[in-house]
Formats: structure tokens, sequence, C-alpha cells
């Protein structure tokens, strides 16, 4: 606990700030207890097939909580250029799909990935590392990750209308706009000539090859 | 033995079975289908034949019942014995085990945590003393089941306190107490045991146990922390189940070396741990307003040197 709490403020100071992971420094108990959710008023736990619901949060979370460090890494390089109103206004937007998932794992009482740590700091890198390529490398980034988490969230609906469609009603609208939002951000950066962006299939093959692995592994640890 | 028993007469007894078809009693399926039919079945040998029919089914559980004509439940009246309850309604082996370690408990402080504490309670129901063989040697399943049980029993009384605070009847407990007296509560259950129960800690620890006992370990943590208000959607969430983890198992030794009168020093113990773990918390506060501070302190001095040199200026 001291070297974590010792380790944080190096890594805060490095990091910019960073909400929560292994960037914020570990809080043990919660400060003023919030209220704890009877189970009837929590989302109705019975009837639900916890192992699929469990995965499919967990790994959504991480999903949001990695576009939002991408995008704060590429507001961190290009934040003063002709881009940053559009990035900013895509980070607002996933800033706002992290918070529905945080209210649906509290809801779900699903576990967080143990990657999340890892996945703070990657995404952050993968953005300030793509938009050092420019403004293209920053366009061509978000789409390669928007696509796959669009093609991501696409097989969530098709499992879940699988199991049934009436059950999980308000988890697949949440899911369907969520990748409606997804889909639109790869289309801005379509717009904004990502496909211009120096080495652009190479770029997006490993991104996309890097998503894939990160989806694999949040499902799972 | 027995599967050879069973594989020459599967032959010869096979029209014989179809016979008797309509007399032989329901089949469950079996957990672990030997050990039962071993036990429980003497009285009724031809019944391992329609299971040796279908070896591959043996070993496994399988979800629908494997025999082709599936007949309406008749009485079990050759598993109960002599007298005790003769349920005329279904009981899974799975109940039935529940029933046999229930009643096992009340022999553990004279037995331990042992087969013959099984076969005391077994007897108990009715049931013979050979009973115990449905389990392992080691009293493995005994100790399980007391665990799960003592989770469950936590888990309702953190939910009556939480409906009484929801109704408005009690005042919400402060964190630390709230935490201070949900694990008082869950290790004062293991004050009757208390004698038998490093022996139980020691099996709980063998490989083959600590899946299961890592499992009802972590999700009585977990229970505890949702109806303490932990909302952690981050990695805190790892930090303070791991905390209150340890809290717990060292509350745990101190208590099995604990002889002063109603472990006043377990108590005092725990409380100690607790505050401590408060305390972490506000270090780490402080250390984070003083990291930011000194950032600040930092980077306030390298502008100032830059323009003290110069580098700054754009030629």
């Amino acid at each position: 606990m001291a070297a974590a709490a010792a380790l944080a403020p190096a890594l805060r100071r490095s990091l910019g700030r960073p909400r929560g992971g292994l960037g914020g420094v570990p809080r043990p108990w919660p400060a003023s207890g919030g209220a704890p959710r009877l189970r009837s008023t929590a989302a109705s736990l019975d009837g639900i097939n916890r192992a699929v619901v469990d995965r499919i949060i967990r790994v959504d979370h991480a999903g949001e909580y990695g576009a939002n460090r991408i995008y704060a890494g590429q507001m961190a390089v290009l934040g003063r250029s002709t881009a940053g109103p559009v990035i900013q206004q895509m980070w607002n937007q996933e800033k706002d799909h992290l918070k529905k998932f945080n209210e649906l794992m509290i809801a779900y009482r699903v576990r967080p990935t143990v990657l999340l740590p890892f996945w703070n700091v990657a995404g952050f890198v993968l953005g300030a590392g793509s938009a050092l390529l420019g403004k293209k490398g920053a366009m061509a980034c978000t789409v390669a990750v928007e696509e796959s988490i669009s093609d991501h969230y696409n097989n969530q609906i098709r499992t879940l209308m699988e199991e049934d469609p009436e059950k999980y009603k308000e988890l697949l609208q949440i899911i369907k706009q969520f990748r409606d939002d997804e889909r639109e951000h790869h289309d801005i950066g379509l717009e904004h000539d990502a496909e211009g962006a120096p080495a652009y299939s190479v770029l997006k093959t490993v991104i996309q090859l890097g998503c894939k692995t990160a989806i694999f592994l949040s499902e799972r640890i | 033995m027995a599967a050879a028993a069973a594989g020459s007469l599967r032959r010869a007894g096979w029209r014989l079975w179809r016979g008797r078809a309509g007399l032989r009693c329901q089949l469950y399926p079996p957990q672990r289908a030997l050990h039962a039919s071993a036990v429980l079945r003497r009285a009724s040998d031809e019944k391992k034949e329609p299971l040796a029919s279908s070896p591959q089914q043996q070993f496994d559980s399988p979800p629908a019942d494997p025999q082709p004509d599936h007949e309406p439940q008749g009485p079990r009246s050759s598993y109960t014995g002599q007298g005790g309850q003769e349920s005329e309604d279904y009981e899974s082996e799975e109940q039935l085990q529940h029933r046999i370690l229930t009643a096992a408990l009340e022999f553990v402080p004279e037995h331990g945590w042992t087969a013959e504490a099984i076969a005391e309670g077994a007897k108990t129901l009715g049931l013979s003393g050979a009973a115990a063989g449905m389990f392992h040697n080691d009293g493995s399943e005994l100790i399980l089941h007391f665990v799960s049980q003592c989770n469950t029993k936590l888990s309702d009384l953190l939910e009556q306190e939480q409906k009484q605070v929801q109704l408005g009847k009690t005042e919400k407990k402060p964190t630390d107490q709230f935490l201070r007296d949900a694990l008082e509560a869950r290790l004062r259950m293991l004050i009757p045991y208390i004698e038998k129960w490093p022996q139980a800690v020691s099996i709980l620890l063998l490989p083959h146990n600590i899946p299961s006992s890592l499992n009802l370990l972590t999700s009585m943590i977990d229970d505890i922390l949702h109806y303490a208000g932990d909302q952690s959607t981050d990695f805190n969430w790892y930090t303070r189940r791991a905390v209150l983890t340890g809290i717990y198992n060292t509350t745990e030794l101190v208590m099995m070396q604990d002889s002063s009168p109603d472990f006043e020093e377990t108590w005092r113990f725990l409380e100690n741990r607790i505050a401590d773990a408060m305390n972490m918390d506000n270090t780490a506060k402080q250390v984070q307003s003083t990291g930011q501070a000194l950032a600040q302190g930092l980077m306030g001095a390298a502008v100032t040197i830059t323009n003290l040199t110069g580098l700054n200026q754009r030629r």
C-alpha cells in the first residue's frame, strides 16, 4: 500500500490528471459510504444470464475507459491545433459513455477489469503517439478504434438478441445508442482525411489488432 | 468391481430389468453417481444396470434424466431407512447432502471436521452411518458447507440491516463501524467451533479446496463491501477488497489464539486494523495533495529558469 501510494504521485505527474485507475491515489474506503442500493431498486438481477452480462459490462466499461484515455492523449498533443475542437467534442461523448457504464457496473454489481491501470497508460500513449504523427494520424487512430468498437458492439447486440431481446431491453438500447455514436466518430475521422495519414493501412491494422487483444483480455480478466 | 458385476449382469439382466421397469424408483441425475449408488443403494443393486447401460453418462451429471422411459416418481422409501423422514416428494441428492451436513455440524465440537461427525449427523436423520462415504474423507464438504451457511447468514443479516436503514428505523452507520460490525458478526459465527477451527482452516488450504474456499471468501467480502456502499468502478475495487480480506484473515488468526473473555482482544485487534485502513486513506489523500503541490512547485521553477536563461525567447 505504501509503495502504491508513493508511486501514484509520480505517475500522476507524468499522466496529467487521469481519473481513477492507478493514476488516482488508491483510496481504501469510500469517503462517505454512498447509499447502498436495495436489491429491488437496482437493476433486476434475477433471470438474467449473469455470466454474459458480466462480461459485456466489464469489457464495455474498459473500452470506454480506454477510449477516454486515447482522446485525452490526442488532446494533450493536438489540443491547441485546428483539430482540437473536433477531438474535444468526441471526447465529451466518450466521457458520457463512461459515466453510463459506471452506473451500469454499479447496478449490476460487475467487477471492473484488473487491467484498468494498464489501459490507462496504454490508451494515453496510443492517443498521444498517433497525434504526434499529425492530425491525420490522430484521425486514423480514431477511425481504427471506432471501427473496432462498433463491430464489437454489434457482436454484443447480436448476443443479447439471441438470448432474449425483451429481458435485456434497456441494455440493448444503451448499446445500440453507443454503437451509433461510435459509428459517427468513425465517419468524422474519415471526413477529416484519416486515410491521408502516413502508413494508414499498417497503422489501422496494428491498432485494430491491439483493440481485439484488449477486448479479449478485458472480458476475461 | 461393481462395474464388472454390472457389466456381466448387463446382458442377462437387461430383459429382466425391462420387465421390472414398472417397479423401480425414480432415479435422479447423480452428482457423484458411483459414491451415492455404492453407499445408499445396497438394497437395490439392479438399479446399477440402467446406469451401466449408459456408461458415458455415469460420470457426468446429465442435465436431463438419462432413462428412456421417464416415469413419475415413486416414494423413495429405500433411502431414508427406518422411520425418519419418509418424504413423499422428490429430494435431490444435493438437498440430502445439505441435510446431512447441517445435522453433522452439532457433532463437530466433539469429533472435529471429520467423517465421524458426518456419520453421526447422518444417524440423527435416520440414515446409516455409511452415508458419510458420500463425502470426502477429510471433511472438506462439511467445512465448505459450514462456511457457505455462515456467508448466507451474514448476507441476510446485512440485508435486514439495510432494510431497517431504508425504512428510517435506524441510523446509517459510519463506514468503519459498519465494517467492524459486519466482520465481528461473521467471526462470531465461528465461536461454537473455535476449538476445531484451526483444523478447518488447514483443510481449506488444501489445493483441491482452494478454488471453492477462495470463491466463498471473495463473495463474502464483496457482499460486505456492497452493503457498506462501495461504488468504486476503478482499481480501488480491488484495493478495497484486498485490504478487507487481509483484515478478515488476520483477525480470524488472532481469534484462534485468543483466550480472553468473549474474545475481547480479537475485537480490539479488529478495531485497530480497521482504523489503520482508514488512516491509510487519509495518508493517501495527504500524499496526493503534497504531490500536487510539489508538481506545481517544480513547474514554476522550470518556467523561472527558462525565463532567466532566455531559453524561451523566440529568435
